[in-house]
């Protein structure tokens, strides 16, 4: 009973400590972030590995959740006679939930772990400790580029997604439903606002921040050779997963609460 | 009054007195501050340096001064405190207890402003080079004068040729090469040459041998010895390799249980009976740095005299096999 609790508590000082460890972090990044400027070149290296490598996937399983929707969706939607509003209804699911979300599941996927797998092997091979000796900040050299290329990237990949992903919906209705194209647009129009692919946006903006800082840490504090890297990279997919699930919630309640009454 | 070895065939060369006669806190004890000889001048002054990571005490009473423009060579086994040691003394790490200068600068309680003009004023070659991957052997070795001193592209060519040059390299063959296209004694030779880019006052040396052919390691030690003459720099080695400590060392501490045990010259090093040179010397199994590690029928005996195993401190299981005793047909052994 007693190990149990002492395993429960260890477990929660650990879990609050790394959470204050990347809070720490993030607020060392964003200071430096003004003068990434520097770091060009290394952030066009992040937004060709992180971005340019992700399109092709990312376009591939938006476009074939927007067809699994339509074929879903517009199922039920048939027998009510209502298959005209399948443009609003992925349009809307798109822009405001599985755009940002889809995103930010395949750069944690795909680049979170790298990310913290490429830290961490560079912090066991005491190449992090080299950067500090030489007076260069690690978090200057290494977090800040990384930070804002996916910046730059998540809310490019969110709107390829957002289209993609219509499209995608567009070419199932047609095909399963025989209902013309700009039908299924016009009805995707009509519903949308400026609010919902802005709110998009911004959302994939902090799951960005949120993946770039959850990678950085894990992979700046790998101890254990090959083992400890490899966990660094699993725990950032896993991390960054409950953290951008949470902060969806908290971002969709705050916008539909607060934001879309002002400017829905 | 010392007692002979008990067994004259196999201990010759061993300590009168045997491990046994070692008490503990003896054989633990770190050795007392010599008087600074007259024409030194200490760089490095430390005094009863503590370091405990959670409930292990790395570093118990570390006491030395490291004099300007010599080769200072630490010896120990595997966690005995080496690299904790060599953090201190480069202001990565800060100690629980103790004193830590060099020269005027309070390292201790240095501002990152001191502590970042200090780190310009050393190199400092790691044990895998820790070159980064991603980067050409050019960007590597001009790294800090990119982003540290940010000096014009021509100068930083210029002095990243000569650089790797002072080191042996054929510079223009190999500066668009990544870390991944060279061998393990050319990527450390980059790491040298990276080290010294910024003509440093001190360089301190991470086991820079380790996992090198014998040829290389003679190569690396060459050139620790040529830099030392020519820029007169004030170098801390951290080695496994006894023969590497003799060839360049001005003087030698062996570092055991977080103490110094030892500090001296190498005759001195060899005249010493602590338990830990001896065994250090014969290469022997049989002593306190393997307390606990093997099984006594797995010892392997130490040297006769004469013959001194190389001996690797990183595994002693894994050190050279005993030499065969000589014989009237082999007289050196075989």
């Amino acid at each position: 009973m007693r190990s149990l609790v002492d395993g429960t508590g260890a477990m929660v000082t650990g879990a609050l400590e790394g959470a204050g460890r990347a809070v720490r972090l993030f607020a060392a990044t964003i200071v430096r972030l003004p003068g990434c400027w520097r770091s060009l070149p290394q952030i066009l290296r992040q937004i060709d590995v992180c971005g340019y490598g992700s399109v092709l996937v990312l376009a591939l399983i938006t476009g074939l959740t927007g067809m699994i929707m339509a074929m879903q969706t517009g199922h039920e939607l048939q027998g009510f006679g209502l298959v005209d509003n399948l443009g609003a209804i992925i349009g809307a699911t798109f822009c405001r939930e599985m755009g940002p979300i889809w995103a930010a599941v395949i750069i944690l996927a795909r680049v979170g772990s790298a990310m913290a797998a490429e830290l961490g092997t560079m912090t066991v091979n005491e190449e992090v400790d080299a950067l500090r000796v030489m007076s260069i900040d690690p978090v200057r050299y290494l977090v800040v580029p990384r930070l804002a290329a996916l910046l730059i990237a998540m809310p490019l990949l969110t709107a390829i997604a957002d289209a993609v992903g219509l499209l995608g919906g567009a070419i199932a209705t047609k095909a399963l439903f025989n209902q013309p194209i700009a039908v299924f647009f016009d009805s995707a129009w009509s519903l949308l606002t400026g609010l919902d692919f802005w709110s998009g946006l911004g959302k994939s903006a902090v799951f960005a921040c949120i993946i770039a800082t959850i990678a950085c840490d894990h992979g700046l504090e790998t101890r254990g050779g090959a083992e400890g890297v490899g966990r660094a990279a699993t725990t950032t997919v896993v991390d960054s997963v409950v953290f951008v699930l949470l902060a969806n919630l908290v971002m969709t309640a705050f916008i539909i609460k607060v934001l879309a009454p002002v400017f829905g | 009054m010392r007692r002979m070895a008990t067994n004259p065939s196999t201990d010759r060369h061993l300590p009168r007195e045997r491990v046994e006669d070692w008490p503990t806190d003896r054989l633990e004890a770190g050795v007392p501050l010599a008087p600074v000889p007259s024409g030194k001048e200490p760089l490095f002054q430390v005094r009863d340096l503590k370091k405990s990571f959670g409930p292990r005490r790395i570093l118990r009473g570390i006491d030395c001064d490291i004099y300007r423009g010599e080769t200072f060579v630490i010896l120990g086994g595997s966690g005995s405190g080496k690299t904790t040691l060599l953090k201190h003394l480069m202001g990565m790490l800060t100690p629980d207890y103790g004193v830590l200068s060099v020269g005027s600068l309070d390292l201790i309680r240095a501002s990152e402003a001191d502590l970042a003009t200090y780190r310009r004023r050393m190199g400092v070659v790691f044990q895998n080079a820790a070159l980064l991957n991603s980067l050409s052997v050019l960007e590597n070795v001009a790294l800090p004068l990119i982003e540290v001193d940010r000096r014009p592209p021509g100068e930083i060519h210029d002095r990243v040729v000569r650089a790797l040059r002072r080191v042996f390299l054929p510079a223009e063959e190999i500066l668009h090469l990544k870390p991944a296209d060279l061998s393990g004694g050319m990527r450390k030779r980059v790491g040298i040459a990276r080290a010294i880019i910024q003509d440093p006052e001190i360089i301190f040396y991470d086991e820079p041998t380790t996992g090198l052919d014998p040829v290389t390691v003679n190569g690396v030690n060459e050139l620790t010895l040529e830099l030392q003459a020519s820029m007169g720099v004030t170098s801390v080695v951290i080695t496994h390799d006894l023969d590497a400590a003799y060839m360049i060392a001005d003087r030698i501490a062996v570092l055991y249980k977080g103490r110094f045990v030892a500090i001296g010259t190498q005759a001195e090093i060899e005249a010493n009976p602590h338990p830990v040179l001896r065994q250090l010397l014969s290469g022997s199994t049989r002593g306190p740095l393997t307390e606990g590690y093997v099984e006594d029928e797995h010892r392997i005996p130490p040297t006769p005299k004469g013959i001194r195993r190389k001996t690797s401190w990183a595994d002693p299981i894994l050190a050279d096999p005993p030499a065969d005793p000589p014989t009237p047909e082999a007289p050196h052994g075989q």
